[in-house]
């Protein structure tokens, strides 16, 4: 990073100027490493309205953090832009059943428990309780580090919104990035 | 993840993202989402902590209930050193179960 784009980056635009970046240093050394993490919008997609209450809701998981059933063959994680497919695991399954496939993050604590990056057992919990209405057939996981952000909204975004809606038939869904 | 939030918003369907990272997380104009100050890796918290992984995805499913305005950022700014430190001896009753 040259002179002239650290002052680029400490523009009043910024949210590190604006105040409410709480970790400045350590954010900027992210964004230098995942360059993928740098891209913007221009403008918020309008919010959806839940239709019903999160009692009688279908809810499904989103997460970037590779996981998946051991039976199933990983994705590629050595590509060096990524891979842009991404994997259905089924929401009944447990803590034993799956495996991490992911070397862009420190996965040792989720290997110990899956709940800290994919809290499956926990939703299992709230749907049996009945603070949900229930959960999805299948989840969707996913490794993040895509280096074509182009193309990772025009495959893999749309691939996985596709899923939930058509497929799933969702009333709402929790992301949980990696 | 904030490109397929908000794939999956625009198709009609309300989303909650948890983030460790909220100046990606506003560079990228999510619709609503929670932050925690916590290391990649660890969304939910800490292996075998129920209690602080149900309270974290409660948080998160309440503001699908509760928010209005798009880009909503709830910060749950619980403590990484005391989480950490709760979760060393439930890690080490863990690694033996």
């Amino acid at each position: 990073m040259t002179a002239a784009d650290k002052q680029h980056a400490l523009s009043a635009t910024d949210p590190r100027e604006s105040g409410t970046q709480l970790r400045a240093g350590l954010w900027q050394t992210i964004n230098e490493r995942y360059p993928g993490s740098m891209i913007r919008k221009e403008s918020y997609v309008g919010q959806a309205r839940l239709a019903k209450p999160l009692t009688e809701c279908r809810l499904t998981l989103v997460s970037s953090c590779g996981v998946h059933l051991k039976t199933e063959k990983p994705l590629d994680v050595c590509h060096p832009f990524g891979d842009f497919r991404f994997m259905r695991v089924p929401s009944g399954a447990k803590h034993e059943e799956l495996i991490i496939h992911q070397l862009k993050y420190p996965h040792d604590d989720a290997d110990l428990d899956i709940n800290v990056i994919f809290p499956i057992e926990r939703l299992q919990e709230l749907s049996q309780e009945g603070q949900l209405g229930e959960l999805t057939a299948n989840f969707f996981s996913f490794i993040g580090y895509n280096m074509d952000p182009e193309k990772f909204e025009r495959t893999l975004a749309a691939g996985i919104a596709e899923a939930v809606v058509e497929e799933e038939h969702a009333d709402c869904a929790l992301l949980a990035p990696a | 993840m904030g490109l397929i939030q908000r794939a999956i918003e625009a198709r009609g369907v309300p989303t909650v993202s948890v983030t460790v990272a909220r100046d990606v997380t506003e560079a990228i104009k999510v619709p609503r989402a929670v932050f925690l100050p916590w290391p990649m890796g660890h969304h939910f918290g800490v292996p075998f902590r129920r209690d602080l992984q149900r309270r974290v995805v409660l948080a998160a499913l309440g503001l699908l209930e509760t928010s209005n305005e798009p880009g909503t950022i709830l910060d749950l700014l619980i403590k990484w050193a005391d989480v950490r430190r709760e979760a060393k001896t439930l890690t080490e009753q863990g690694r033996k179960l």
